[in-house]
Formats: structure tokens, sequence, C-alpha cells
């Protein structure tokens, strides 16, 4: 190798060595600085590993772990046998996580066009949950078929930031039936929220919104169950890390027997019937029926309810959104004339041989009122006076005993209260008395009004609850149990957390030997040959009861008329209440129905079927019997 | 042909070569962890560096062969070569994420802008060690390396690719502060460097190198895109905690947290699995290589020894600085490799070339003049 000018370059590098060595003393310099970054570097490196090192190891875990809850399993709603009238089942939600996908937008198209969905359904999802943290689960479809599902599965990898959830949903086995009591659940609201603990509740979760799902939300709820798992960068999950499984809620057995309950709620349907029908076990204040006509759709609340449905409920002439057991006060009309004669025996006034003389009015005051019969019942006598229905009978009776008495002695039925029972918004009725009208109106009681008072009208208001509970407790001999829906409370492995007992609200006293009397005017009702309900007669069963008519409004234009060409809102309400066996009674049961013209009529059919059904057995035993006679 | 004297294994400083394959095995350790677990397809990027390394190996013993001397010939000749293939690059260059700055060469893809960080090293030492001044330099003497310098500057600028360029002005000023300027050359330097900058700034830069800017500035600004690389690497540093997380057990840079966990991220994953301690044992490893070079630069032969020397480990400090600080959250990502460390051939054989050129130096710092083994070349 020859390189040209070699020696040139030789001599160029031996430059004098004064100048070398100030050269090299600046190396120490250099030296120095570079010394300096170094002690730079490692103290930049103690203040992020040790200094914070704590902080940012708890934030590199927010980065990969990702904690998502498992919804807990509401517990089951039984009925008083055992069957399952609401459990669950799991569904299938589609929903965005934001924070893992990049885009939005392009991953809404994407979708939209993959399951072929209307895409401004997607959005409007999107814009609800504006403002939400980006981290929370957005539900864009809910309840999906396992076709959506197996193709979204599959398709993950295309769709970041899309999820499956799966989450219970409840299945109702008997469809609406006892809707009312049962009540509905709905995606917790932003007010509910605040007012929880957020310990248990967050957004999305699913919360009792009416009946025994809200009452009862403690029991039903459960634990939730969360599930740790390590997440990559772009949100795959890599590994699961921890997993609490979800605590199913307890289950709640209730005192309603769910198939006499369906059948009342049909009997109602069929006769497109609007109203109540509430049984009662007069021995211990189980209720067997709560049923309120017409029902709640519970199915279009699964999910939410949409505005269309929700104002056709509330625009509804029969109101289906009350729950017409509890909620709704009715005069009592003549079911009151037990209570009013109850009174009158109780305080002495009339004892059960008493004889009014009924000319088909009275004359008080000047006025004329009117027995319901125009031609009169002639002398009438506690029996008659109840199994006929006489209201001049009771027009007197009320006279003599007053208001004040009267109120006194519906309070011992539990007219004019509320009962306690385990449902919302119960409403209290009412029973008038002077002081009340003083503070009320600012005026003096009239007498006459005392005369309405006796026959269930004016003032007097009562639930149909508090009819059946009425009923009950003449049947009973005097016991006023409280009401209760309640059976068993049970945790998931079966221990019972709570049982039901009989609580008995009131006790008659001394009063209690004119109960007899009065049972048997009820039976008459039924059983005598002018009895106002003996259409409901059965053959195996003694039953006592009642019928009443409850007037709406007194409009003279509307008296001509024929019955069914009066405005429907116009019509008088039906009410039927009894007991039975009329010798050892059982269940008491009370039938309502609203605008329904004639108790025995219009509401005592139902309450006939549904002995039929609860007695069964006992009319097929007698039936058996029978023809075992005639041969 | 090439007779090889016995006093250089006698000279050579085995413990420099020690602390240098000390530091090589811990970055492919940590190579091997950023690149975990090995993807199914291709050959995985710690591989590939090992390769890299035998390569570059070879390419030290080559230039141990000869005196560093040589370079002072062949200091021109390449760097006519590294323009030639900066320009190359430009035009019909690979480019990628809208930058041109790579031809393909199989194994890896070669970077001309990295080997020219190397060349000008050696061409300002040949520059400065042939004209001394001792008073220092004026500013008629500083025409030539300016344009030295500016060339391969802007050609990178072009690419763009301002990290590196901004690296060849910082090699460019350290070796001149070095070489000593007299004050009136700093003023100067001083007021047409503020206004290059400002003109830059509004004319030159675009707008992503402005923002990575503005990003160092106001770290909130830009959460998802530059400060967030900047924050996961912090993030990653910082749960190592002192002992670290454990070789193989970072979960930012395996769950795709860290962003670029293999080039110029690297260290972070080093630092979350390592931890306080072990980042540390590891920088004094790394710093002590670049004091002892420093040392072979003060006991070189001659001043273009010196200036060799000098220059090599300056420019691997200013890397590693400056890739040390924007790991730890202190400099915008600009995109320089730490020298060994980073995945990537160009940086890798670069700096193992330079290495080598260090210890030739130290290897030849007893020799005068009379150089034997040239005069055996020459026979």
């Amino acid at each position: 190798m020859k390189w040209s000018g070699y020696n040139n370059l030789e001599e160029l590098s031996e430059v004098d060595d004064a100048g070398l060595d100030t050269l090299k003393r600046r190396i120490g310099l250099a030296g120095f600085v570079v010394i300096c970054f170094l002690v730079l570097i490692v103290s930049r490196l103690w203040f992020l590993q040790v200094h914070r090192g704590a902080e940012y190891k708890g934030r590199a875990d927010n980065n990969r772990v990702r904690v998502s809850e498992v919804a807990a399993p509401r517990g089951n709603i039984l009925d008083i046998k055992g069957r399952e009238m609401v459990t669950n089942r799991p569904s299938f939600n589609v929903v965005l996580v934001r924070e893992d996908s990049n885009d939005v937008d392009t991953l809404i198209k994407k979708l939209a066009t993959a399951l072929e969905l209307d895409i401004s359904v997607l959005w409007d999802k999107l814009r609800e949950a504006d403002g939400k943290p980006r981290h929370i689960p957005i539900r864009l479809l809910e309840d999906v078929d396992w076709q959506t599902l197996a193709y979204v599965e599959n398709h993950n990898q295309e769709f970041p930031g899309i999820r499956i959830e799966a989450i219970p949903s409840r299945v109702y086995h008997y469809q609406d039936v006892a809707a009312h009591a049962i009540g509905y659940l709905g995606e917790i609201s932003k007010k509910e929220l605040a007012a929880r603990d957020p310990e248990i509740y967050s957004g999305g979760d699913l919360i009792g919104k009416m009946g025994l799902e809200r009452l009862h939300e403690q029991d039903l709820r459960g634990e939730k169950g969360s599930s740790s798992s390590e997440v990559n960068a772009r949100g795959f999950e890599q590994q699961l890390l921890k997993n609490i499984e979800p605590l199913p809620g307890n289950d709640i057995q209730l005192t309603l027997d769910a198939e006499l309950q369906k059948v009342a709620e049909d009997l109602m349907a069929a006769g497109d019937k609007a109203g109540a029908v509430v049984a009662m076990e007069v021995k211990t204040g189980r209720m067997l029926v709560m049923a309120s006509n017409p029902v709640l759709p519970l199915s279009q609340f699964v999910g939410g309810i949409s505005h269309k449905n929700w104002n056709a409920l509330l625009d509804n002439e029969k109101h289906p959104l009350i729950n017409k057991t509890v909620q709704a006060m009715y005069p009592p009309a003549s079911t009151y004339k037990m209570m009013t004669a109850m009174a009158g025996l109780a305080t002495g006034v009339i004892t059960p041989e008493t004889v009014f003389y009924c000319p088909g009015y009275y004359r008080f005051a000047g006025r004329r009122y009117h027995c319901w019969k125009r031609g009169g019942h002639g002398a009438v006598d506690l029996k008659r006076a109840i199994s006929e229905s006489c209201d001049v009978y009771f027009y007197q009776v009320g006279l003599k005993v007053g208001v004040d008495n009267l109120a006194k002695m519906a309070g011992k039925f539990g007219l004019g209260h509320r009962s306690g029972i385990d449902m919302e918004h119960e409403k209290g009725g009412l029973t008038p008395t002077k002081a009340w009208k003083e503070k009320k109106y600012g005026k003096k009681w009239q007498e006459g009004e005392t005369l309405s008072i006796a026959i269930g009208q004016g003032f007097n208001l009562v639930t149909p609850l508090q009819i059946c509970l009425m009923t009950a407790t003449i049947a009973n001999g005097g016991t006023r149990y409280k009401p209760q829906i309640i059976e068993k409370v049970s945790d998931p492995d079966g221990h019972v957390l709570s049982q039901f007992e009989p609580i008995i609200g009131n006790q008659m006293g001394g009063e209690k030997v004119f109960l007899k009397k009065i049972q048997q005017a009820m039976e008459e009702v039924i059983h005598g040959r002018r009895g106002t309900a003996r259409k409901v007669r059965i053959k195996g069963l003694t039953i006592a009861g009642k019928t009443g008519t409850a007037q709406v409004v007194r409009l003279k234009q509307y008296r001509h008329l024929k019955e069914e060409d009066i405005p429907y809102k116009y019509r008088d309400h039906a009410w039927f209440t009894c007991y039975a066996p009329a010798d050892d009674p059982e269940i008491a049961v009370t039938v309502l129905v609203e605008h329904g013209l004639h108790g025995g009529s219009g509401a005592g059919p139902v309450a006939r079927a549904m002995l039929e059904v609860y007695f069964a057995e006992r009319i097929e035993a007698y039936a058996e019997e029978e023809k075992n006679k005639k041969k | 042909m090439l007779r090889v004297d016995r006093r250089y294994f006698h000279n050579f400083d085995w413990g420099l070569l020690i602390l240098i394959l000390a530091v090589c095995a811990m970055a492919l350790a940590n190579l091997y962890s950023a690149s975990y677990p090995p993807s199914t397809y291709g050959m995985p990027p710690y591989m590939k560096q090992c390769y890299l390394f035998l390569l570059g190996g070879m390419g030290i013993l080559f230039i141990l062969c000869f005196d560093y001397k040589a370079l002072l010939f062949w200091n021109y000749p390449f760097y006519c070569l590294i323009i030639a293939l900066l320009v190359y690059v430009l035009v019909a260059g690979n480019s990628a994420g809208g930058a041109q700055r790579w031809i393909n060469l199989g194994l890896f893809k070669l970077q001309p802008s990295e080997l020219a960080k190397l060349i000008l090293v050696v061409t300002l030492a040949s520059y400065y060690s042939r004209k001394e001044d001792e008073s220092g330099y004026g500013i008629r003497e500083m025409v030539t390396p300016v344009l030295l310098t500016g060339l391969p500057f802007l050609l990178i600028l072009k690419q763009p690719d301002l990290g590196t360029a901004l690296m060849l002005g910082i090699i460019f000023v350290s070796m001149t502060v070095f070489a000593k300027v007299r004050w009136q050359t700093y003023a100067l330097g001083g007021i047409l460097g503020s206004c290059a900058g400002v003109f830059a700034w509004f004319y030159l830069l675009k707008d992503y190198q402005k923002q990575r800017i503005e990003t160092l500035l106001d770290p909130g600004k830009d959460p998802m895109g530059q400060g967030y690389q900047i924050l996961q690497s912090k993030i990653a540093v910082g749960s190592g905690g002192f002992t670290g997380k454990g070789y193989l057990k970072g979960t930012q840079g395996h769950l795709h947290f860290l962003p670029e966990r293999h080039t110029d991220f690297a260290f972070s994953v080093w630092g979350e699995e390592m931890g306080f301690s072990g980042s540390v044992f590891f920088l004094t490893a790394y710093f002590a290589i670049l004091v002892w070079g420093l040392y072979a630069a003060m006991t070189a032969r001659d001043r273009f020894g010196v200036f060799l020397a000098f220059g090599v480990v300056m420019l691997i400090f200013w890397q590693a600085v400056i890739n040390l600080l924007m790991i730890l959250g202190f400099l915008p990502v600009v995109g320089i490799p730490l020298p060994l460390v980073s995945y990537g051939g160009s940086s890798l054989l670069t700096t193992l070339f330079a290495l080598g050129i260090l210890m030739n130096v130290r290897m030849r710092r007893f020799q005068t003049g009379q150089n034997l083994d040239m005069e055996k070349v020459k026979q």
C-alpha cells in the first residue's frame, strides 16, 4: 500500500508538546462535566424510583389491571307453594369501553354495518353517556340474540373497545301476575346513585324501581363480584389476576299464591274489568292474592320502558300504574254495613232483635233518604238488614250510634288506617269524625251526613285491602291481623333469615260476641232466600259475604238512564267481600270492580271463581259424596 | 502484509474492553426482555443485534490493525463518501414515518446519518489537529469546520431527522470549544446560533417537531401523544422502585404501554426490571467507559489522538445523556438512541467503530512518529 503524502501527515501529527499539554488539561474539565451529568441522571433516577417509586408503581398497576364488576344474580321470588315467580337468566349486552378504542366514530360505523343496525340508535346511546368516565362500559345493545353474540365474540379483534357483558336478567315465569306487588327493575338514575353507597352501586346497575323489587332491594340485590385482569396497552386481556364471585341475593318467598292470583287477574281481564282482588288467610294475615287490574306489563319494563309505552300507561283510563289493592280509595258502600251494625250492637243502641220499619225511605231533617229498594223492606231486623242490605235500617242505627262511635268501631276493623302491609304508597282511607270535619272544612258536622256514613257513602273512603281485612276480622271472631306478603327470606344457601309470624294488630274485647250475629247475617247474604249475592253460592261450600254498590257521582241526569248507557267513569263501583267456609273460615276474598255497577253481579262471580279454585278439593269431594248418595 | 507488533498486546487496554463487553452483555439481555415474548415471525431483535455485535467486533479488529493516524489521510474520502450517501438517501432512500433515512442492506438498514456522526468526529479531529492556535481560533479559521459540519447537518435536517442533525451540532460545539476559540468567535457564534434558531422555528421545523418541544414545556397539553410516551416511560422507570420488578417481569414494557421499548426507550425497560440499584450499576459501568475514554484522550500520543478520543467520547456521551434525560422526562422525544443499548444496526456499528478508534488511540499511546508498523507497511 502506498499512501501519497504520508510523510507530510506524519509531521503534522508531531506538533509541539506544549500545546498538547494544555489541550490535555482541558480534558479534566470535560471529565467533570461527564460526572456532573451522571450525578444528575442518578439523582433523577432516585427521585423517580425511590422517592416516588410507590406512586409510579400504583400508576403502572392502574395501567395494566382492569377491574370489572360482575353483577350479582338477584334473589328469586317464589310464591307460597314454592313456585318460582321471578328468577334470573343470563342476558348478553354489547358494550363499548371508550377508553379502549382509539377511534370511536369509525368503530361505531363498522359495528353498525356488521350487525346491520340503525346507527342513530348507537349514537343516541353514546350521547346519553356523555360526561361519564371513559372506562365505564356503555350498553349499546341489550339482551342480544346468540347470532349477534357469536359474531361479536368471534370478531373481537376487529372491534377494539367492544365487549360482551353477561348480566343476569329477570325472568317472569308468571308473566305479569302480581306485577304491582313484585314491581320491576330499571337502570339506576343519577339521583338514586347520588343517594346510595358508591361502594355498592355504580352507574348502569339495575335497581328495584317499584314494588318488592324496590322495597326489598337490600335483600334481593346480593353482592357484586369483581374480576381483575391484566390488559395490554390496546385493552386486550392477557390474564385473569383475581376473581371474586358475586354473591346472589336472598330469595324471597311470598305469601301470595301465584295460581290463585293468576285466576283473579285472568277473570278480571277476561271481563275487561278494572279493580282489585284481595284474598287473605283469615287466621294468620297472610295475603294470598293482591291483584290489581289492569296489570302492569312487566315485560315492557325490562331494559327500560319506552316513552310511548309509558305515556300509554299514564293515559289509560283504567289506570294500570295504580296498585288498586292499597293505593286506590273507594266508598265502602254497603260492605260498611257490618261495621255500622257492629257499632250499634257494641254501643248497645240496638240488639240483634231490634226491628226498624223500612218504607223505602227515611225522613230526616225534612229530607227523604232513600233505601236502594224504592218499595221498601218492611219490618227489618239485623239479619234481614244485612242480607237484604236495607239502607233505612242503617240510617237509623247510624244516627243512634253517632259518627264518632262509627269511626271508633271502624278503626277496630282496620278501616281508615294504613294496615302497614309491605307495599308502597298505601293509602289510609278515611273514616270521618266530627273533629275531622271541623278541622278539614271548619264546619260543624251535619247529622244528615251521618246517614250517608252509616251506609258507607259520603266522606267514607277505604282500600280494597281494608275491606278484606274487615271481612277477615269478622270471620275470625274479632282479631285483626296485620296483612303480610312475605312468607320467608332465605339466603342463597337456603338458610332462613326471616320467617312469617302472624302479627295481631287489634283484638276485640267483649263486643266480639256480637260478631256471631253479623256472621250469620252475612251467610244469609249468599244462602238466604232473598240474599243479595245468591249467585255466588257454591255447592259444598258455605260462604258468608256482603255486596256493595258505591256511588261515584250523584248526578240526576244519569238516574233515568239504563245502566249500560251511563258513561263508564260515572258508573257505580261494585264491591263483593266474603269469607269461606262460613262455619270454620279460612280465607276472606274481597273484589272491587271499578264502575262495575252491582256488587252481586259485577264483583261476585270473580270471588266465586276464586273460591272454587281455592276449595276445589273440598267441592269435588262434596260432589262425589252427592253422587254416591244419589246412587 | 500486515504484521502485528507484540507491544500492541502489551499496550492493549484489556480493562476498557472488559467494560465494553460487560455493557454490551447487559444491553443484549435488556434487548431480549424488551422484545419478549419473541414474535412468531422474523428474526427477533436481540438475535439481529447479536450478529451486529459480531460484525462490529470484526470491524473493531480491522480498525485496530491500522494506526489511527491513517485517518488523517482517509478522513476526506470518508467525508465525501458519507455526503454522497446522505444525498443518496434523500433521493432514493427508504422512507419510514415520512422521513427518508435508510438504505436497506438486508441484515439491517443502513442509516448514513448515524455514520455521519462518527465521520464528523474524525473530520473535525483531523482539522483541529492540523490547525493549531494557542490563542484560540478566530472567526476566519472557523469557516471550514462550520462548513464541514453544516453540509451533513442540512442534509440530515432535510430527511428530516432533527435529533441526529442536532447531534452533529453538539459534536461540533463540543470539539470546537475543546479546541479553544476566541471570545469574539463565541459572541458571533452565539448571535448567529440564536438567529438560526429563531429562523428555524418559524421556517424550518415541521409541526410535529415543534409539538415535541412544546410538549416538553407543557406535558399536560398532549397527554396521548408525545407526553404519553414520556409519561409511560416515567411510569415504567419509577415503578421499578429500588430493586426492580425482576428480569422479564416488567409490565409497562411487556404489555406495550411503553412505546419504542426496544429502540429509544430501551433503558426504561432496564429501569423497570432492575430498579434503582440495577440502573446505577449499569450507568456506572457505562459512564466508566466514557471516563476511561477521556483518560485515553489524556494519554494519547499526539494531538490527533487527543481529538479523536475526545470526539468519540463526546459522541457517545451526548447521545447517552440526551436519551437518558428524555427517558427520565427532562427532554422531548427527539429520537436519539442510547448507544450500545438501543436496537438499531447503524447506531450500534457506528458506536462500536467509534470504540474501536478509541481503543486504537489507547493502544498506540506510547508510539512516536517513527511508526514501526507503518514502516513495515511501506516495505
